[in-house]
């Protein structure tokens, strides 16, 4: 395996330390260009793309060793880029009590659900070559969803305390006092993915159809297959979505219906504080 | 808007009209007036005392001013018998029963809360009284929204839109949409602040007229002593969340 590695390495190493010269020496005259304008990104951008390349060579390096590996190695990368996508979405939510975990679940319950139903319909083969680069396109967009989730639901929750609590105050089931933020944070999640619907193969061709014309596909079957991955994008980011915003839900409010989730105060004090109440006997 | 007026001292309405549209509960039954007791309130957040150590009781039919200059915890107590917050020592009696022994929704009926701002959901003035009501499975009927808006001098409001009413109106629609889950007491936290003077006087009026006809316990935070002077039987005094005294509100207040 090593020594396929190692040929393949070779027979491509010069072609593509060539084309990124050049692709390096094309950025360089842009930065040149920007110097004449009082523009200064020379030693941000010599960083940059000296840190790009070397980080993508690695993980092309450490992918062609792992793309020879099972489906067992297949599932282990999406969990582990489900968990590095799970940390980035919970970064809006620092405040928000085990918000990491929620944003796993959430992004694993859409990502998972249809990355096993393409699985079992055959859409997607178990070969981790087509596995994984599919799975993290899919996990990257529920990702966002969840980001986009949770910043909405946050965002609505902060800028209604006051209705919230008038609702609580009349009795109001905690859960209808925020329904229409949660129809709004699901809503926010979803409408990326329907505009990037509306617009496939009027705006873009995204790179999986590029990819498989590339490769001698017939050009309707990658349209079609393109379709099918950003329907599947969409039902992911749906669940993802959905889920988060519901498990939000749920930590927004203490066990006594009273509101936790509120600007400026990091939620575990009001469950700290329910928990230290002694009991009425 | 026909003016409700009621003379503190006999307790006589002033408006024929508001004293004929008394609102009766669904039910057909007065709600009995009850007393609330604190015993050793407290909330504490991050060692920030909000409330300490509140001992007070509050009589069936009773209106109780809470005073204090700003930051005393007045509306951190209110929230507390509400129980929006959750004491951090303490508690609070309802007719001698421990409310937490309580359903939070049911002791936020029974224990109904104006808050300072009207907070009306979007819709009409109809679809906000009937909330309460709704939400625990409840219909109001339209002859019963009717009575209520009568009794907070907003007849015919049903079909306006919340957005189209001034600050005066909204509040009231806020006391009718409390009244509308017949609490057994009323909690108003600063319910005049962001009024003028005649609408401020005018909600005065509602929760006087409201105490004299069914003998509601109410506890009102104001930052007025004025205020306290014109509506309250008791007036107790808080600083830096501690009771620093409570009485008839003539000698609390006697030279404040």
């Amino acid at each position: 395996m090593i020594a396929e590695l190692l040929n393949t390495l070779h027979s491509n190493i010069v072609m593509g330390m060539a084309q990124a010269a050049g692709a390096i020496t094309l950025c360089a005259a842009v930065v040149l260009l920007c110097r004449r304008f009082a523009v200064h990104v020379e030693r941000e951008t010599a960083i940059s793309l000296g840190r790009g390349l070397v980080q993508m060579v690695f993980v092309g390096m450490v992918l062609a060793v792992l793309l020879h590996g099972n489906l067992l190695v297949g599932v282990l990368i999406l969990l582990g880029m489900t968990f590095a996508a799970a940390v980035t979405a919970s970064r809006r939510a620092r405040d928000i009590k085990d918000s990491l975990l929620l944003s796993f679940y959430a992004i694993a319950a859409g990502s998972g659900v249809v990355i096993a139903a393409m699985l079992a319909t055959g859409t997607l083969t178990a070969d981790i070559a087509v596995l994984v680069p599919v799975g993290s396109m899919i996990i990257a967009n529920a990702m966002n969803a969840c980001a986009q989730s949770i910043e909405r639901f946050r965002a609505d929750v902060a800028a209604h305390v006051g209705q919230i609590e008038a609702g609580l105050a009349l009795g109001a089931d905690p859960d209808a006092t925020v329904a229409p933020y949660v129809q709004s944070a699901v809503y926010a999640s979803l409408l990326p993915r329907l505009d990037m619907l509306k617009s496939l193969g009027l705006v873009w061709i995204p790179g999986v159809m590029a990819g498989m014309m590339v490769s001698g596909a017939s050009p309707v079957y990658a349209g079609i297959y393109q379709f099918i991955i950003v329907a599947m994008i969409l039902a992911a980011s749906g669940i993802a979505g959905l889920v988060v915003t519901l498990l939000m839900r749920m930590r927004a409010f203490s066990p006594a219906s009273q509101l936790t989730l509120r600007p400026g105060e990091r939620q575990q004090g009001p469950d700290r504080l329910a928990k230290r109440m002694p009991s009425p006997a | 808007m026909s003016a409700v007026t009621v003379t503190r001292s006999t307790g006589s309405i002033g408006d024929a009209e508001s004293s004929e549209a008394t609102w009766r509960p669904s039910r057909g039954l007065e709600p009995q007036a009850i007393a609330i007791e604190t015993e050793h309130l407290s909330r504490t957040i991050v060692d920030r005392v909000l409330v300490s150590d509140i001992t007070v009781q509050v009589q069936p039919g009773e209106v109780l001013a809470v005073v204090g200059p700003s930051g005393a915890g007045k509306s951190s107590l209110l929230r507390l018998l509400n129980r929006l917050d959750e004491p951090t020592g303490g508690t609070v009696r309802l007719k001698g029963q421990d409310y937490r022994e309580l359903a939070p929704r049911e002791l936020r009926r029974r224990v109904g809360m104006v808050m300072q701002m009207a907070y009306l959901f979007p819709g009409t003035v109809a679809a906000n009284i009937a909330f309460g009501p709704w939400q625990c499975g409840e219909g109001l009927a339209a002859e019963q929204i009717d009575a209520l808006l009568q009794r907070v001098g907003l007849p015919g409001y049903q079909e306006r839109d919340v957005s189209n009413l001034s600050g005066g109106e909204a509040q009231r629609v806020s006391v009718a949409r409390t009244l509308a889950n017949v609490p057994e007491a009323l909690l108003l936290d600063e319910p005049t602040s962001a009024l003028d003077d005649v609408s401020a006087r005018g909600i005065e009026d509602l929760v006087l007229t409201i105490n004299r006809e069914r003998r509601m316990t109410c506890v009102i935070v104001t930052h007025n002593t004025a205020q306290a002077h014109r509506i309250a039987d008791r007036t107790m005094i808080l600083q830096a969340g501690k009771l620093v005294a409570i009485g008839p509100t003539k000698e609390v207040l006697r030279d404040r």
